[in-house]
Order: C-alpha cells, then structure tokens, then sequence
C-alpha cells in the first residue's frame, strides 16, 4: 500500500514546476528543461499547439460571418474584454469572457486575461525596449516605492539573451535612455514619420525618435530555423496566431523548444489554487492543482517552483498560499504582498494631418507599429511639476479616401477608385505610474470562482501624478506637431481605466530589504527561498517601456540562479 | 462570372454555414430564419432592390449578385439593438409607402432612375421620419460593408493580401 502511495507521489514530483506558460513561463520552461531538469508547466486554460490551434489565422475579412465586428449579444454579455482592441471575430477565442472568470473591480480595473497554453504571448504588441539605469535608479533618485535590488549590468546580458533566441529587429540607435540590443535589422520608418524624426532632431536636440524595436524575424538566424519559425511575412495578423512563427511567442519558440528536450509535461486545464508549504521542512513543497474540467483536487511535487501566472493572478495564488508559517500569503512577512501594483498610462492620445510628401505612401505592411520617442521628462534631473514622464508611440500612414455619398454607380466608383488622402500622424502616451500602497489587490471575503479560488478585489486607479504627466503629454505633442507644421491637430484626453494598457506589474516586487519587498535581487522570496517570481508581479517600478522584454530577461536570469543554487544544493 | 463561382459567393456572402436555409419555411417568409427579426419574403425582395440602387450591377457585379441585402439582414440581426431593428423594420415599410405613393407603383416596378429618386429624396429630406432614418442609414452602411469586404471586390476590385511580406515606407505615388 505505501509502495503505491510512493510510486504514485513519485509521478507527480519533478524537479521544477512553473506556473503558468505565457511569456515568461515559457522562458522559464525553456531554461530549466535545456538544463537537464524535469519541468512541470502548469496552465489553467486549454492547449494551443503552434499553427494546429490558429483556427483563424488563415482567413480573409469575408470569411468572417460579421467582417470582423463584435456582435451586440458578445458585446453586452462582455463589457470589460469588449474594451480591448484585440477583442475581434478573429481573436476573440484566445480571451478570457467577462463570465468566465469574475473578479471584484473596487475602483474601474480592465483585467483582460488571455487562459491558454502561451497566455497573452499569442495576443501582444511585441514591443520590446530595453530598460536602461534611468529606470532601475529611479525610485532611489525620486524617493518612490523602494530601491531596485539590481541595475543595468545585473540584466545586460539577459537583455542580450532572450533577444537572440527571440529575435528583435531594431536598429543600433545609441541612446543612453534605450540601450542598444542584440537585434535583427529594424523595420523602417516610413515617409512622414522619418520627416517628423527629422523635425524632432532639429528642433528637440534631447528628444529621439527611433524605429519601434519589435519581437519579430526581419532576417531569421538558424537559432529561429531551428525553432521551426521562419521569416515575418508583414501580415500584421499577430493576434490569430502566426503560421510563420514570424513573431515571438511562448507557442512558437520557447515551449517547443522545451518540449524537444523531452523534460517537459505540460499540463492545461490546471488551475493552482495555492503554493504548498511545509512548516516542518521550512521550504515549498508542491502545489495543489485543480482540473478546470473535472475539478479533483491533485497535488505536484517539485524542490523549486517558479510563479508565472501573469502579474496580478501570481498575486491571487500567493495570497491563497496560507501556511502556519505565513498565515496571510506565501513570503507575506512584510504585509505587503498584492501592494504597490502599478501600470502604465495610457490614457491620451494625439492625431494630425500631414500635407507634405504627398510623392510617398506605404505598400505592404509593417509590423513594429513605427516610431517610439523614449522619455524625455525628468531623465537626467527632475523639472517638471510631476514626477517621472512617458514614452510617445507614433505611427503615420495615408487613408484611401472614399467619398460614400453618392448612390448607384457613382458611389461604386468612388468605392473601388478611392483617393488617397493627407498623411496621418497618431501618437498615443506610455505613462510610468508610481507604485502606491493604496493601489492593491486581495482575496475576496467570501466570493470564490468555480473551482473554489478566491476571486481578486482590484482596488488600483489613477493620481494626481498621472494627471499632470497626461496634460504634459497633451501640451508636448501638440506643441511638436505644431513644429513639424502638422494640421487638424486632435488632441483626445479619452478616458480608459487602468488595465486596458495591459501592464498591470507589481504585488511581489523586488527590493533589498525584506521588510519593504516580497523578493531579492535573484526574483527569490525573500521567506522562502525555493519559490520565484518572475512576471509583472515582480516589478518595483513600472518604467515607461513595454515591460515583457524585462520579464524574458528577468526569468531567464532568475532560472540560470536557481539551477546553481539547486546544484550548490542551497535550494 | 460561372455559376459556381456565384453559388460559392451567395454561400459565402450568407455568413458560412452559420446561416442555414431553413428547410421548411412558411410561405412569404424570408428565405433564411434569423433570429431576432421577422420579415417577409417580400420584404428581403425588396431590400435586395434597395441594395441593388444602392450599388447596381454595372460591368461588374452588384449588390443583389453578391447578396448584400442577406448580409445587411445578417449585421442587422446580430450587431444591432432591438430598439434599431424594429426602427429599421418599420422604415422599410415606410419606404415601401412612400414609393407607392409617389408613383403608385412597388419600388421594384420602378424604373432605376425612379429607385434612384426615392433613395436620393430620403438621403437628402432632413426631417424624415426616425424610423426611415434608421432604415436608410443601416441599409447603406452595411451594404458598403458587405461590399468592401466581399470576396469578389476583395479578390478583383479593391485587393486584400494575407501575406504581403514586404514594406515600403517610401512607396511613389503613381501621378493620376
């Protein structure tokens, strides 16, 4: 009988498990299983096979029953997901519905979730922009949130890392604010927005505006052939899922990389409802999975465990990870476990009109979105009213016009022989926020999910500081716009709750000090050495940059630590 | 253009297999059961004459050869209010009035220009009725839609490419 009992937790124990398999599970998967280890990935949502699962990705708009459009029953039933660009006919199957998965939104939170194997890497911008030392001494220098625990030089290589195996095209711009990477060639800026990076260099000597760098194959080196990925094709389809691996995600590259190894087991349909820890042995010892499906209750087994659940879910699975030793959450020593969330602001943007260069349009598509101009406020000192500041995406393109009001066979000539219109410039706004205690999330009293797990109140909004970097936003592209001699310059001050930019960060973060942060410099709980945190719920302050490239380097780091830890046997 | 290519289209341009004919149908009824709205065979008739004014056959096909009156009803029944349909529904009949009225003749009796005429006298009267406003205004977005994004003016007119594999963001401009 014991014999049974010992065979039977010997099937559930590995040497890792890592939950979650979105873009940084998938990291995490790829290095320990490339190590030699046996990898447990758990995820709660249904399998997605690379290419087998991207039931749209293949068709025209006509092959949609409502072109594209939202019908007004998915609408109504889904006002929160609805929000999202990428909620669409041909995307909306890798998105979580508002019914599915409830939570409790104390002040307006968009939580838009992607509960699949590779979460939300199939669904991203895939902008990836290095930090630089600007960001990681930023709360030190502006007395914010706590003290990063690392600096540029601890991620450099990391940063260099990931970009090889994931392949971002950029180009070498020297940028002290935005260090240069280990890139593919760039994609190029277009017409007017290389006339308005003219404008900028001219008028705006502090002020840079680069081709966006983007997780996607501009020219494949053999590391991407061999990851069976080829060559982006420009169809700016991402969200369906890439036939060509053209861009990086988790399905695409690291999970299949993993699973050549023959070290993997991936596990869909598995919810964690908590993070086991033994109060004898003083270390984690498995966790407790619920089947979506089924709903038994099983229990894995592994001596390093790595959370990846996506920022603010890690947060929910610690919080529900409660132990003699940690009565309020797993490594909860400080009280501050799901405090000090943050995200980015990007809630303003700004259109014009461009009437020159009117010999040039575009053909084809690009797939890196234009033009970034990284911060440029309070970079080297401080001197605005507010603190911090924001990165500017920018993207031109001309319209083809077509005049619809006529009937008959006028109208249908002006419908097959458009115009082609002005050049349009649109920017949008990247605000940093800073991390408050007041911006939180926690465990619903008494309400809980199908599968018995407390639902997340989210209680995270907006400040003053936000405000004042939205007006300086405003006032500065106009006033740039105004300079490159743009017209019908539209300012739009739209309102949109946190979350819908998709970088929620922050819970768990990283510190030096165990009293005012969950997790060291290695991405280690400070309590609780055998368990690592290396998504957004990591992060101690938000930078302006799309966060995932910091997540890759981050995990990729943290997994290379725990290997030598595990074979010092530390851990 | 052959028939099969049009069946193919008529089947395509119904919204794929998610718009079964229905096979036993009351007679009059619109020949594709809908969820929300009712109308009558009559009725799709008529809206698929509108359609045609709206964009006729000329040496290339209209608006009634790719069925766009069929994806008009399919955006109306799925993508719109109750509030909106019944608004649209009611118009319809308005319009089919009016046309009476005018020349005492079914608009598909009428000549084109006289089709042409009535369509063209309620997009320009400012103070139509709310419900041929709603009618007017669904019909020929949707129309446009459908017609922009069918396979035929995407395949020959106006081209859409899945896989472009380049970019030039200094393409000339070919002098008209």
């Amino acid at each position: 009988m014991s014999n049974i009992n010992i065979d039977a937790i010997k099937e559930q124990t590995f040497d890792v498990i890592v939950i979650g398999s979105g873009i940084s599970g998938g990291w995490a998967a790829k290095e320990f299983t490339e190590k030699g280890l046996k990898t447990l990935v758990l995820e709660r949502g249904k399998d997605v096979q690379h290419i087998k699962d991207y039931p749209t990705t293949n068709k025209y708009p006509y092959e949609f029953e409502h072109r594209g459009a939202l019908t007004l029953e998915i609408e109504k039933a889904n006002p929160i997901v609805s929000k999202c660009y990428a909620f669409r006919e041909d995307a909306m199957h890798f998105m979580v519905k508002d019914n599915e998965h409830p939570y409790v939104q104390e002040k307006p939170f968009d939580w838009i979730r992607g509960y699949q194997v590779g979460g939300k890497s199939l669904l991203w911008a895939r902008q990836t922009q290095r930090w630089s030392d600007f960001d990681f001494e930023g709360p030190a220098r502006d007395n914010f949130a706590v003290d990063w625990p690392i600096r540029y030089q601890d991620i450099d290589p990391w940063y260099g890392y990931v970009e090889r195996f994931a392949g971002i095209a950029g180009n070498k711009d020297g940028l002290a604010e935005l260090p240069d990477g280990d890139f593919l060639p760039g994609y190029p800026l277009n017409a007017a927005e290389d006339f308005f990076r003219g404008v900028i260099k001219n008028k705006y000597p502090d002020r840079h505006v680069i081709s966006a760098r983007c997780a996607h194959l501009s020219r494949p080196q053999q590391v991407h052939f061999d990851q069976g990925r080829a060559k982006c094709q420009n169809r700016v389809l991402c969200q369906r899922g890439c036939p060509f691996g053209g861009y990086f995600s988790s399905n695409a590259s690291t999970l299949p990389w993993a699973a050549k190894t023959g070290n993997l087991t991936l596990r869909p349909f598995s919810v964690v409802e908590s993070v086991i820890y033994d109060d004898a042995k003083g270390k984690v010892t498995g966790v407790r999975v619920v089947d979506t499906n089924s709903k038994a209750v099983t229990e894995f087994y592994a001596r390093v465990i790595f959370v990846n659940a996506g920022a603010l879910n890690t947060n929910l699975i610690l919080l529900n990870s409660k132990s003699k030793r940690f009565p309020d959450g797993l490594g909860n020593d400080s009280g501050l476990l799901g405090k000090y969330v943050a995200f980015h602001n990007y809630s303003a943007r700004v259109s014009a009109e461009f009437d020159g260069l009117k010999q040039y349009t575009t053909d084809g598509r690009t797939p890196n979105d234009g033009g970034y101009m990284p911060r440029f406020r309070n970079l080297h000192q401080q001197e605005t009213g507010f603190k911090r500041g924001y990165a500017i995406a920018f993207r031109a393109g001309r319209d083809v016009e077509r005049d619809s009001s006529p009937i008959g066979a006028d109208l249908k000539n002006n419908l097959i022989n458009g115009k082609l219109g002005p050049w349009k410039m649109h920017s949008h706004m990247m605000g940093e926020t800073i991390p408050k205690e007041s911006n939180f999330v926690s465990l619903h009293a008494t309400k809980t999910d199908n599968w018995g797990v407390p639902l997340l109140n989210v209680s995270v909004d907006y400040d003053e500081n936000d405000a004042l970097m939205k007006k300086d936003y405003l006032e500065q592209v106009t006033e740039m716009f105004t300079q490159a001699g743009f017209k019908n310059i539209e300012p739009n001050a739209k309102t949109q709750a946190p979350g819908l930019d998709i970088h929620e960060m922050g819970g768990v973060r990283m510190g030096n000090d165990p009293k005012t942060s969950l997790l060291n410099k290695w991405n280690q709980l400070h309590a609780c050495h055998n368990v690592f945190v290396t998504d957004g719920a990591c992060m101690t302050s938000t930078s302006t940059q799309n966060p995932s490239l910091t997540y890759m380097a981050l995990t990729a780091r943290a997994a290379d630590y725990a290997v030598q830890a595990m074979k010092k046997t530390e851990i | 253009m052959n028939r099969r290519l049009v069946i193919k289209q008529v089947l395509i341009m119904a919204g794929g297999i998610a718009l079964l004919p229905a096979c036993v149908r009351e007679e009059g009824q619109s020949t594709v059961s809908w969820k929300n709205i009712k109308l009558t065979l009559d009725q799709e008739n008529f809206l698929a004459d509108v359609a045609e004014t709206l964009i006729p056959e000329t040496d290339t096909p209209g608006a009634k050869k790719l069925n766009l009156h069929l994806f008009v009803l399919k955006m109306l029944d799925d993508c719109y209010s109750s509030v909106d349909q019944q608004l649209f529904l009611k118009g319809m009949s308005q319009l089919q009035d009016k046309s009476y009225d005018q020349f005492t003749k079914s608009y598909t009796k009428l000549s084109k220009r006289q089709q042409q005429e009535v369509l063209l006298q309620i997009q320009h009267d400012k103070s139509k009725s709310p419900e041929l406003d709603a009618f007017y205004k669904i019909t020929k977005q949707q129309t446009i839609n459908g017609y922009m994004n069918s396979k035929y003016v995407m395949t020959n007119l106006v081209k859409w490419e899945l896989v472009p594999g380049r970019y030039n963001g200094y393409f000339p401009v070919k002098s008209a």
